[in-house]
């Protein structure tokens, strides 16, 4: 026997096995039968809701230690119990995304020896932001806690806090002109941070000189390492009440029902077959200060979903035709992948049973490599992946909602999560200080539609089904800025029988601060990223920034004249209202620093609407006219519906007569616009064949063709191309990059 | 089904069903013959008489046209074999002009005409969108959905096909 310097002899071992009786018996760990649940169904499920109280109150107790606006008022955080081997147990509500993440994080120390260097014992504290490790972005930091009994590893707690502040090239915690990993920020890899319940103060030194607000990540520290201890403490009382073997036993089998629940609910709500959806991102940097000219300043991606549900129950979804990774933040990492379907999955499917990463193990994913989704390159960049991880998740919710809606479940049927921008600084603060921070206000952005209802509005992320936008004066209180306003987007949900969540915009004045600088990012330009269904529209998603700098705003406010709180709908308020440099910034805000006096604004996404926006009933069309929710002209030109009186002076109704009409005649004019599919496509052909496409269009492509065979068949087959048709490279696309 | 589930569940499809009731169907357990109780709703809902199948969208279903399974639309307009993509028999049009694009996004920020097309796919029979797709220029059309037809019948609800 080899000399061990920790307490887990044989865990490398173990989860070999483990993994073997997996791929062999088909059930977690070679458990085919439940005997704890068998024995006592009553126990099984008591024990379990246990050790889910015992998460769900560490991550309340964190939430009262963070210093981080992220974690205290949206509940950026999650918190879970894993066995030895690094499987979910049980877990809290919030950022769930990182359920599985985090599993990866402690099989890769196993599988990277840790227990013989640097040895893991009753006291340690790992952590880890690394994506290719386990998480999914760099702000993603997690913390996991090995639990002993008597000597003996019986499990892990972890917890993962979303930091608002990374220290990258560019302030906050999504580091967006991040182009490859050595720009983003602080990265710590499976580190033993802390030894005998306590940080050390070393690390505690490195975060403090490395990033522009390290109070908050070094409170999220304390925070974590208290949730876990209290998960810690919650499982060895467990072990006290039940015993340490039934204990093992019983954990086990809460993740092999977990596998079960999640086959037998996919085969009670959808049906099987082959789904395929697709969804788009745009990027544009181009003339934007800060760029390397290592890739593409504009691009355009195209992301291919393909879903078979088995008749065994199992969901494999595949990648196949998806770009190649590339030099931005946008990558992620099969970590992410996963964290992204589990957080999915835990909405969609296991809303009764047990949580855990059996979920997890019920289904599989295809991610082709070398593709955004599985890089090839370890170097490469993946601070902002959710800017392609919610689309492509929004799309997977429509593939599953297809099945929900074969299966007669319509008030499961949801078009899905939306891709939103969020905004990141640093600067000087209103305390002369300076600081970083990402502002989590994004937390809560339009969902898309449900199959009998509109979508929420202002309140729903994919990534952490508890949507919060946060009050404004916390934030109020963590930047140099003031809010002028918070006000709803109207029509910014895609239009529908059902319409997607609408958005909102805010707007702020810069104040006292002579710098800050403000980068968005999980911008999708010049495509809607936010698809419909059923005849629903996509939500536009490509707003504009809207500043003004050297504003004359303090000088209205002196002479008591009236500000804008927004953009407005009809004209620019801002360049009504205020004097100054007028500017508007596609995509990505990342200019020159703001100061105190200078205006921005920026709007979030809404959702994906559902079914023929004719069909909408007229009640509900005037309704979101009052409302806010939507402008008239939007009401007359996408719903048909026709309006006698006037919003002015409070005598706006339906004329339903002239509706009926309308919508009659609108659909006439859609039939006689409309031409055959294959008569279109007959002329589409050409075009195709030529590649008479707008280079990022050709490029993307060509890419996909590149790198998937598989794609490449398929294009080929659709448009009849010969075999081996390809988009040769022209010359002049080789830099495009002046 | 008793009279009282088949109205609650005629009002669900509808949009009807009043948000109390709603939540509580989506949190509680599910019926297991859901989809038989909704098929019989829909199969009362629609004008003609072919047997309905699978429901696939929210105006389009599979049924039982002799001895094949089609796609049909509530108008009654047939799109022909559910394992071939029901788009290619529909009538399409594209946006792809930004004033085209404006005329349905008033008020918003429009995709790039170059980058994004939006294909609308209406149905010939009676002028209903039944499915957008906002895809680049030159993007295959996509068939959403090809069910194991055979396989559900016979594995997952035990009843013939
Ligand atoms: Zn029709």
């Amino acid at each position: 026997m080899t000399e061990t310097n920790s307490m887990t002899a044989g865990l490398r071992k173990r989860l070999e096995e483990s993994e073997a009786q997996l791929a062999e018996t088909g059930c977690y760990d070679g458990i085919t039968t439940l005997e704890c649940r068998d024995m006592d169904p009553l126990k099984f499920e008591t024990i379990h809701m246990k050790l889910r109280a015992g998460c769900v109150s560490a991550r309340e107790i964190a939430r009262r230690i963070s210093a981080s606006p992220g974690v205290r008022e949206v509940g950026e955080m999650v918190a879970a119990i894993y066995t030895p081997e690094g499987d979910a147990v049980a877990i809290s509500n919030g950022i769930m995304v990182h359920v599985h993440t985090m599993s990866r994080f402690i099989k890769w120390m196993i599988k990277n020896d840790y227990e013989h260097d640097p040895g893991i014992n009753p006291g340690d504290i790992f952590a880890n932001n690394d994506a290719f490790i386990g998480t999914v972005q760099v702000p993603d930091v997690m913390d996991v806690v090995p639990i002993f009994h008597e000597g003996e590893l019986v499990g892990w707690a972890g917890a993962v806090c979303h930091e608002l502040e990374a220290g990258g090239i560019t302030p906050g915690g999504d580091v967006a002109l991040a182009q490859e990993r050595f720009g983003e920020g602080l990265f710590i890899c499976a580190e033993k941070i802390g030894l005998n319940d306590k940080i050390r103060r070393d690390y505690v030194i490195r975060c403090e000189r490395n990033l522009r607000m390290p109070i908050y990540w070094i409170l999220d520290e304390q925070a974590k390492v208290a949730a876990c201890f209290s998960m810690r403490d919650r499982v060895l009382e467990l072990i006290e009440e039940v015993g340490v073997d039934f204990y093992k036993k019983i954990s086990k089998e809460f993740i092999e029902e977990g596998r079960r629940t999640q086959l037998a609910r996919v085969r009670q709500l959808t049906v099987p077959g082959t789904y395929r959806s697709n969804t788009f991102y745009g990027h544009v940097t181009k003339g934007k200060p800060g760029f390397q000219p290592l890739g593409d300043p504009d691009w355009l991606y195209s992301i291919p979903l393909k879903m078979d549900i088995k008749l065994d129950g199992k969901i494999v979804v595949d990648f196949e035709g998806a770009q190649p990774w590339g030099y931005h933040s946008m990558n992620c990492t099969p970590a992410g992948m996963d964290g992204g379907m589990f957080v999915t999955l835990t909405q969609h499917m296991n809303f009764e049973g047990l949580v855990n990463d059996g979920a997890w193990l019920a289904t599989q994913l295809k991610l082709p490599k070398g593709t955004w989704t599985n890089p090839d390159s370890e170097f490469c960049a993946t601070a902002t992946s959710w800017a392609l991880l919610l689309p492509a998740y929004g799309a997977f919710q429509r593939m599953l909602s297809r099945g929900f809606l074969a299966r007669g479940f319509l008030e499961e049927v949801f078009v899905g999560q939306v891709n939103s921008p969020m905004i990141e600084m640093g600067g000087i603060s209103q305390y002369g200080k300076p600081f970083g921070i990402a502002h989590f206000e994004c937390a809560a952005a339009g969902s898309g539609a449900l199959a009998i209802k509109d979508g929420l509005d202002t309140a729903y992320v994919g990534w952490n089904p508890e949507s919060d936008m946060g009050n404004i004066e916390i934030w109020e209180l963590d930047m140099p800025m003031v809010y002028l306003g918070r006000s709803i987007l109207p029509n910014s949900g895609g239009a529908g029988k059902y319409r997607g969540g609408n958005a909102f915009m805010s707007t702020w004045v810069i104040n006292k601060s002579p710098e800050v600088r403000i980068v968005t990012s999980e911008h999708s330009s010049r495509v809607f990223d936010n698809a419909g269904m059923c005849g629903g529209y996509p939500a536009p998603t490509c707003q504009k920034h809207r500043v003004v700098r050297n504003s004359n705003i303090y000088q209205r406010a002196e002479q008591r004249k009236p500000l804008a709180h927004s953009t407005g709908l009809d004209q620019n308020d801002l360049e009504q209202f205020y004097q100054g440099n007028q500017q508007i910034i596609e995509g990505p805000h990342i200019t020159a620093p703001m100061k105190e006096g200078d205006i921005f604004t920026h709007s979030y996404n809404g959702g994906g609407g559902y079914g023929d926006p004719l069909e909408r009933d007229p009640v509900l069309v005037l309704d979101d006219i009052i409302q806010g929710h939507s402008s008239q002209v939007h009401g007359e030109r996408v719903h048909g519906v026709r309006f006698k009186g006037s919003m002015d002076d409070e005598t706006l109704e339906i004329d339903f007569p002239q509706t009926l009409s309308t919508r009659k005649r609108l659909r006439t004019e859609r039939l006689q616009g409309a031409v055959p599919v294959m008569e279109w496509y007959e002329s589409e052909k050409d075009k195709v064949k030529q590649g008479d496409f707008s280079p990022e269009v050709l490029k993307m492509y060509r890419a996909a063709m590149d790198l998937s065979e598989e794609f490449a068949r398929e294009f080929r087959a659709f448009w009849q191309l010969e075999n081996g048709f390809t988009y040769p490279e022209k010359e002049q696309e080789g830099m495009n990059n002046e | 089904m008793n009279n009282q589930q088949r109205e609650e569940y005629k009002l669900l499809i509808e949009g009807q069903l009043p948000w109390p009731q709603t939540k509580n169907l989506m949190s509680s357990y599910k019926d297991r013959d859901r989809f038989f109780k909704i098929l019989e709703i829909y199969q009362d809902k629609v004008e003609w008489d072919e047997k309905i199948l699978l429901p696939i969208g929210e105006h389009l279903f599979i049924v039982q046209k002799g001895n094949q399974c089609i796609v049909k639309c509530t108008c009654g307009h047939e799109f022909g074999d559910y394992r071939k993509n029901w788009k290619f028999q529909s009538v399409l049009l594209v946006r792809n002009k930004v004033e085209d694009l404006e005329s349905i996004y008033p008020h918003s920020d429009v995709c790039d005409p170059s980058w994004m097309e939006i294909r609308e796919f209406i149905c010939p029979g009676c002028g209903t969108l039944l499915e957008i797709e906002a895809c680049s220029p030159g993007y295959p059309i996509t068939f959403d959905f090809c069910p194991d037809l055979e396989g559900f019948y016979r594995e997952w609800l035990n009843h013939p096909l």
